[in-house]
């Protein structure tokens, strides 16, 4: 046993009473530091950390902290009450501290890295933690897929470690039993199952591509050799696998890369906003974007509008079904004038048949064909396999393979988790070929197509295990229910999509005593009661011997290592060298799939991963649900995307203010749901995209009865797009909480873009009108003198690179201890978020073109919200920030009216004195719980700014560049978000302020924003452009 | 007083500048006490119950809302970011508006030596401090913490360690108002005085005597009484005299120092002014029309006081109209895009459309009838016409306040504002708890300064006579 310092909460076998004894393993320990706070500790200031030690006098920690205290009671109690409600193994056991460990200083954070599986891939996460509660979750600089950024789904994975409607019991058939009663039920079912090895015991999991869950699988096969595993996913992208194992002749996974990619095509695929490898891609995107000659281009061709489309340079709508006769349009175009001669064949029956615009198509193919080796083309994950053969086959036309994109083995255990294989189960469940079933999957009951009625077929199944975070729609049909802990309560281990293996630490024991889906599996080989912690740490030291780097050498200290860096280096598996595109196969694949699609007539139902929920998953993260959807704004809903001419179409209309529209009945297959409508801008025309996660009807009672459950008109035939649903207008209409109901920017020009050629012009008007938007203005008062100071903070927003995915909102949200308010709240215009991205469409309204905004407080210098207050409640510091004084405040609202950005928040009731206990663990213990009656704002993450000056004045030195990073910041994939100080004229942000693009918001209002805005520029085809 | 001014031309019937009779009838002091102290002494009536127990309705309404409200929070009202002030504000500026008329006729007519001014300034007077109380209200009750607010406005070394900040008009307008309320206070209970000694002396009961007796302050009537209450009496007029210009201007100030477009406006003080006295007058003649006549008041509220306050309305709501003339001109003549968009499309044709086109048909339109004298001297007209003004200056406060809040510079943060029954309930309430002041002011103290028309009625019977002047 180790007895390196243990995280504060942190299962732990012996106490650390007695490892304080065992004085000569903590020299050692301090030698294999596992724990780390910040990136500069990390990066080695060994200063850092004895002077954060040192912050507080030796029994200071022991004073009463309520918060610490009380969280250890519950701690203990609820160890100790697991410990005898479920007979849990003594592994999992979490005692307050007798002694404080060397590593916690109550007050200071650390930092722990861990990660997190979404679709299989797992994405490196740093989690800070306060005194044993995790607080904040940051992405992992080193992690491939992280990059230091995390989506808005990572964020908000604090608020289901904290969420009091998990389920917290392990049950069979509604009554509570024993861990050790289930153990002992496993065992009897093993043995029964053992006797025809397996042949009627059924696996059913999430995608994954954990190297303990492939072992454990291949152990359960060694055991029990006729079982299957089946993986699931509502979102899989079966289409890559079965089109990439066509072309190829054998099953690859593809792997993307933007750096050297100048021309980009996108076939329906939401790269920047979706998917596991998206924050990587879009910092990749986004570093490509600074005007110039190596800026790249995108293209994007997609039936609704995306994160990846309002991003693009040129936007082609068109229904999902109609991206498969464009793909075949462009490898005709280019294999005809493109001279491109392996294509030829693809060509399917050309541009004019297609009903595609011949123009465009030729566009887009001269500029792929003129970046040949320096292009992509993506399909999405809505496509069929014909599509993404068909972009393997361009890309290996265009030379791309090597260095664009790349192919590697597979690794998710299963590489198809889409509606065929969940089928396949379904039809052995109908056949009473299945006995057993093991469902670790998310809530197959809702996901899974309307038309296997899964619901219905589970109850045929002799004995259902499930295991899941919440008593979900499924739940209700299984027999045995397992509680699952969280991932922030979880041992496990993943791979990034580059095949880099990541080993996840829990943060905290489980609060509510859940289980891990390793332990449910190893029930079935008898080792139920070992633990995750044991099972995963001893697989990993058999498998030693195959890790690079890893040979030799202690393996406590091994993996104390692998625990603090969160991924283990060297692990990335290489791209397939040997690969060679069967162009025959894939002009095979395409002939199939002409043969086979649908011509139908009626509307076109598109289905989609929602930019909130995703799946359905994250229903209950009430953060996700009041964040304003990225392209709609919508906040507590899903609804019937549309385009204003099938809206007018159908008789949609629309009141108050556009908050309110009619509600529309989408018949498709005899199955028939009301969904509202909701009026898309670029929408492809008789197309209706549904997005879906919504209409969730488990134990979650922030998700429940929010939206409509899309999955219901979804089958298992047509999982992502068909046509022939019929749409007609219901009766009624409802009321959506959009937060940006005003599309037009209405010529004021407020995100600023101008295209590259007229930007690269220095006499266009661009420059003229830039010109005019930054710089002092007249004045009768002196400014401010700010140069004298240490630090003059000031941020840079680059709208060229935010694609408005909009994780900085909840990031922002999570740091600040922002409320959420609720859907009513949302309708009246009083959501909270401090940062909110504006978004404006210019041009036709049919096929817009999009651009985004982040504002938040702009700290100005001379703020009108200052001097309108009556009682000082808001103020500038002598560095420029902008203050609020909470204490002060009186609620006024003067100071929000007064405020031409209207980036004030109000607290109009009391949000958050009904927060309940255990959701208070998790806020952050260093920002100010807002009451009633108050105004709130943006800080430039002040807290941070002054835990930064302590440490770095302990240690005698100035803050330097780039080491300060507030929470949008940090989230931001795309590095959008630039926060530094502007007496420092090396600083990135002094350099954005002094950039060409660089503006203003309100510039001529004389409010000298310490936020400037760097306009985006856009890379528009001149070809197309003449037009 | 008048009468001492050789240039003042009497204020006689024959005189062609004021053709009208200021007191009708044949008129002693005795039947004068009669009539204007007859309405103190007779018992209520079932009329007056009926009023009053509506009234209390109102006032109950008003109670529920504030309860409410600080039970929730200013969530409970329909407010949001943007429109951060509505209903609130909006009533702060109608009523501290309409309170403008009584000083009006206080103090500037009294200093004008305008006669006609005896016979409904105490009504007037009532009515401002029944009205400053209405909107006492809000200031406190729209804001997030009241309980702080009641007085962290007040420059007094607090808890905070800092000084209320003095650029903000909040801090100016808690200045203004609070002077304002007791200025108007003291010089109503000022001009009472000899009424109230005069109920004293004409009590039948001996509590009645007593209450009287305690607020007529030792009244004796004699000289030396006379010579300081005139004394005191014009000092209060000069020191209100400029707050009818000061009130209402500080009140504008709220939305003319800052930047918003619709709110950023150099005409707002004078034509502030020039509403409030607007909407003041109409509020008088709404109460008066029927009081007269109720409280057996024509022969000394005649024709000619609601002709003269008609002209006022008349003149006050052309200047209003100057205002509107020079918003939309200065916005257009600025060339600032954002105030061509708040006057021109937003207010127009935006979603509160309806408000700005109730708001011109009622200050611009409506007070135009006044040019006829048959509409000035028509009861029915002139009463609903006065009540429509009044409909049309709330309007303009909600054009003003809640029209240019819900657009302002940037189009992605446009909100629509909705107020709730909150807001209605508070709203009515203080309509409620200005008619239950009012009705009991009515049963209390004479509703006209008996004092000033038996002095009037001294004057113009002197100058019947054709003796010279004195007393």
């Amino acid at each position: 046993m180790s007895s390196a310092p243990v995280p504060p909460v942190r299962p732990r076998v012996s106490l650390p009473l007695i490892e304080e004894a065992r004085a000569d393993t903590e020299v050692k320990s301090r030698e294999v530091r596992r724990y780390w706070r910040s990136i500069a500790e990390k990066e080695g200031s060994p200063s850092l950390r004895a002077a954060a030690a040192r912050e507080f006098p030796a029994g200071a920690s022991e004073l009463p902290e309520p918060n610490r205290r009380g969280f250890m009671q519950l701690l203990g109690s609820s160890a100790a009450l697991t410990g005898m409600a479920a007979c849990h193994q003594p592994q999992q056991q979490a005692v307050p501290f007798v002694r404080r460990p060397p590593e916690v200083t109550p007050g200071l954070s650390l930092h722990f890295a861990t990660g997190y599986s979404l679709e299989g891939f797992s994405t490196g996460l740093l989690v800070e933690s306060h005194e044993g509660r995790p607080t904040k979750v940051e992405g992992n600089p080193e992690h491939r897929d992280s990059l230091g950024a995390s989506r808005a789904f990572e964020q908000a994975l604090l608020l289901g470690l904290y969420d009091d409607d998990r389920a917290k019991q392990i049950s069979y058939k509604g009554e509570p039993i024993a861990w050790r009663r289930f153990l002992a039920e496993v065992a009897l079912l093993a043995s029964k199952h053992a006797a025809d090895g397996g042949a009627r015991l059924r696996f059913l999991s999430d995608p994954t591509a954990s190297p303990l869950l492939g072992e454990l699988r291949t152990r359960l096969l060694a055991k029990f050799p006729n079982a299957r595993f089946v993986s699931y996913s509502p979102v899989a992208c079966d289409g890559s696998a079965d089109g990439l194992a066509a072309a190829f002749g054998r099953a690859v996974e593809a792997r993307h890369d933007l750096t050297r990619a100048s021309v980009i095509l996108s076939l329906d695929s939401d790269l920047l906003g979706d998917g596991p490898e998206q924050l990587r891609l879009a910092r990749q995107f986004a570093a490509q974007r600074v005007p110039g000659p190596g800026m790249n281009r995108l293209y994007v061709v997609e039936p609704t509008l995306s994160v990846t489309g309002m991003s693009a340079d040129h936007r082609i709508r068109m229904r999902a079904g109609d991206v498969a006769p464009f793909a075949q349009a462009l490898a005709a175009e280019l294999g005809g004038r493109g001279g491109f001669s392996q294509l030829a064949s693809l060509g399917g029956a050309g541009p004019a048949a297609s009903g595609v615009d011949a123009r465009l198509v030729r566009a887009v193919a001269a500029d792929l064909a003129k970046n040949r080796g320096r292009s992509l083309v993506v399909a999405g994950r809505r496509q069929p396999a014909a599509v993404h053969a068909l972009a393997a086959a361009l890309n290996a036309a265009l030379d791309n393979v090597g260095v664009t994109v790349s192919y590697a083995a597979p690794l998710l255990l299963d590489a198809r988790a889409g509606a065929a294989p969940i089928a396949r189960l379904a039809q052995e469940i109908a056949a009473n070929q299945v006995d057993t079933l093991v469902i670790t999957a998310r809530n197959p009951v809702y996901t899974a197509p309307a038309d296997l009625k899964l619901d219905r077929l589970l109850s045929r199944v002799p004995t259902t295990i499930y295991h899941a975070l919440y008593q979900d729609e499924t739940s209700p049909a299984c027999g045995f229910f397992i509680p699952a802990a969280h991932p922030f309560e979880s041992w496990g281990d993943g791979r990034a999509t580059d095949g880099t293996i990541t080993i996840t630490q829990p943060l905290i024991a489980p609060l509510w005593g859940g289980v891990t889906d390793i332990e449910v599996l190893a029930a079935f080989l008898g080792e139920g009661d070992r633990g995750a912690h044991r099972v995963l740490r001893d697989s990993w030291q058999a498998k030693l011997g195959s890790v690079p780097g890893a040979t030799g050498g202690d393996y406590d200290q091994i993996w104390e290592k692998w625990l603090a860096d969160g991924l283990i280096v060297g692990t990335e598996t290489s791209p397939l060298g040997d690969l060679s595109l069967d162009f025959g196969a894939v002009g095979r694949e395409l002939s199939a799939f002409n043969a086979a699609a649908p011509r139908g007539a009626g509307f076109e139902l598109v289905f989609a991963p929602d930019y909130k929920v995703f799946d359905g998953r994250f229903a209950n993260a009430s953060w996700l649900q009041e964040l304003p959807d990225p392209v709609t704004k919508v906040t507590w809903d899903n609804a019937a995307l549309m385009s204003p001419a099938t809206a007018k179409a159908l008789g949609v209309e629309v009141e108050r203010d556009g908050d309110k529209l009619s509600i529309v009945a989408i018949e498709y297959r005899d199955r028939r749901i009301q969904a509202p409508a909701l009026i898309v801008p670029g929408h492809a025309d008789e197309c209706i995209t549904l997005p879906l996660g919504y209409g969730r009807e488990g134990s979650e009672q922030v998700g429940r009865g929010v939206g409509f459950n899309a999955g219901a008109l979804r089958t298992s035939e047509a999982p992502w797009f068909d046509r022939g649903a019929q749409v007609s207008l219901a009766t009624g209409m409802h009321l959506f909480g959009i937060t940006q109901n005003h599309w037009s920017d209405e010529g004021r020009d407020p995100a600023m873009e101008v295209a590259l050629t007229d930007f690269q012009n220095e006499h266009s008007p661009f420059h003229e009108r830039i010109e005019e938007r930054r710089g002092s203005l007249p004045t009768i008062h002196a400014p401010v003198d700010y140069s004298k100071q240490q630090y003059k903070w000031a941020m840079a927003i680059d709208l060229g690179k935010c694609t408005g995915c909009s994780a900085c909102v909840v990031a922002c949200q999570a740091e600040n201890n922002i409320p959420v308010v609720g859907p009513e709240q949302v309708v009246k215009g009083r959501e909270m978020q401090w940062l909110r991205i504006d978004r404006y469409y210019s041009g036709d309204i049919a096929d817009p073109e999009v651009v985004i905004q982040p504002v938040a407080c702009m700290h100005c210098e001379t703020a009108p919200c200052e001097y309108v207050c009556p009682t000082n409640a808001t103020v500038h510091s002598d560095e420029g920030l902008n203050e609020m004084v909470y204490n002060r405040c009186i609620g006024t609202r003067y100071c929000s009216n007064n405020c031409p950005y209207k980036v004030r928040r109000f607290n109009f009731l009391d949000y958050t004195s009904e927060t309940p206990a255990v959701r208070r663990l998790g806020m952050n213990p260093e920002v100010t719980v807002r009451s009633r009656g108050i105004m709130e704002k943006c800080t430039y993450c002040v807290q941070r700014i002054e835990k930064k000056r302590i440490d770095t004045r302990i240690e005698g030195r100035a803050i330097q560049d780039g080491e300060l990073l507030t929470a949008c910041q940090q989230g931001c994939p795309s590095g959008a978000i630039v926060f530094g100080n502007l007496n420092d004229p090396q600083s990135r942000v002094t350099k954005l302020h002094a950039d060409a693009r660089r503006y203003d918001l309100l510039h001529e209002l004389g409010t000298r924003p310490r936020t400037a805005y760097l306009a985006r520029v856009r890379n528009p085809n001149p070809e197309l452009a003449k037009s | 007083m008048a009468s001492t001014s050789p240039a003042l031309a009497p204020a006689t019937s024959n005189d062609p500048l004021e053709p009208a009779l200021l007191i009708e009838g044949a008129q002693t002091d005795a039947s004068l006490n009669d009539s204007l102290f007859g309405h103190v002494w007779a018992l209520p009536g079932k009329g007056w119950w009926g009023l009053f127990g509506i009234a209390l309705m109102g006032l109950t309404l008003l109670l529920v809302g504030l309860t409410y409200t600080l039970y929730k929070g200013i969530g409970a009202w329909g407010n949001n970011i943007p429109v951060g002030w509505a209903f609130g504000i909006i009533n702060f500026v109608w009523w501290i508006g309409i309170g403008h008329a009584g000083t009006l006729i206080s103090a500037i007519l009294l200093l004008l030596q305008q006669k006609w001014r005896t016979s409904i300034n105490r009504f007037a007077e009532a009515m401002t401090l029944f009205a400053v109380i209405c909107a006492l209200i809000f200031p406190l009750i729209h804001t997030g913490r009241p309980w702080f607010a009641a007085y962290w406005l007040l420059p007094y070394p607090s808890v905070n360690g800092i000084w209320p900040q003095f650029k903000s008009p909040l801090v100016w307008d808690v200045f203004a108002v609070s002077t304002y309320f007791t200025i108007s206070l003291l010089f109503w209970f000022l001009g009472l005085i000899p009424d109230l000694a005069s109920l004293r002396d004409s009590s039948k009961s001996p509590t009645k005597r007593m209450i009287y007796g305690i607020f007529a302050m030792g009244w004796r009537g004699s000289g030396r009484h006379w010579a300081e209450y005139k004394w005191s009496y014009l000092l209060l007029a000069g020191l209100s005299t400029p707050l009818v210009l000061s009130v209402h201007t500080i009140v504008s100030f709220y939305f003319a120092v800052s930047v918003l477009p619709g709110w950023h406006t150099t005409v707002f003080p004078p034509y502030f002014v020039a509403g409030a006295v607007f909407s003041g007058f109409a509020m008088v003649l709404t109460w008066m029309v029927p009081a007269r006549h109720f409280l057996g008041l024509k022969h000394v509220v005649t024709m000619k006081h609601l002709e003269n306050m008609n002209k006022v309305i008349l003149a006050t709501g052309l200047m209003v109209t100057y205002g509107y003339v020079m918003e939309h001109f200065i916005a257009w003549y600025s060339g600032n895009p954002y105030e061509f968009a708040m006057f021109f499309k937003v207010r127009q044709r935006g979603p509160f459309a309806p408000v700005y086109w109730l708001m011109i048909f009622c200050n611009v339109v409506v007070p135009q009838i006044f040019w006829s004298k048959k509409a000035r001297t028509s009861l029915p007209i002139m009463w609903i016409a006065a009540i429509l003004v009044n409909v049309g200056m709330w309007c303009e406060r909600f054009n003003i306040i809640v029209t240019a809040l819900h657009r302002d510079f940037l189009p992605s943060k446009w909100e629509i504002y909705a107020p709730t029954w909150v807001d209605w309930s508070i709203y009515l309430g203080t309509i409620g708890l200005f008619s239950t002041l009012f009705l009991l002011f009515l049963k209390f103290v004479p509703a006209v300064a008996a004092t000033e028309v038996k002095e009037l009625r001294h004057e113009i019977a002197h100058h019947a006579e054709g003796g010279e002047a004195h007393g």
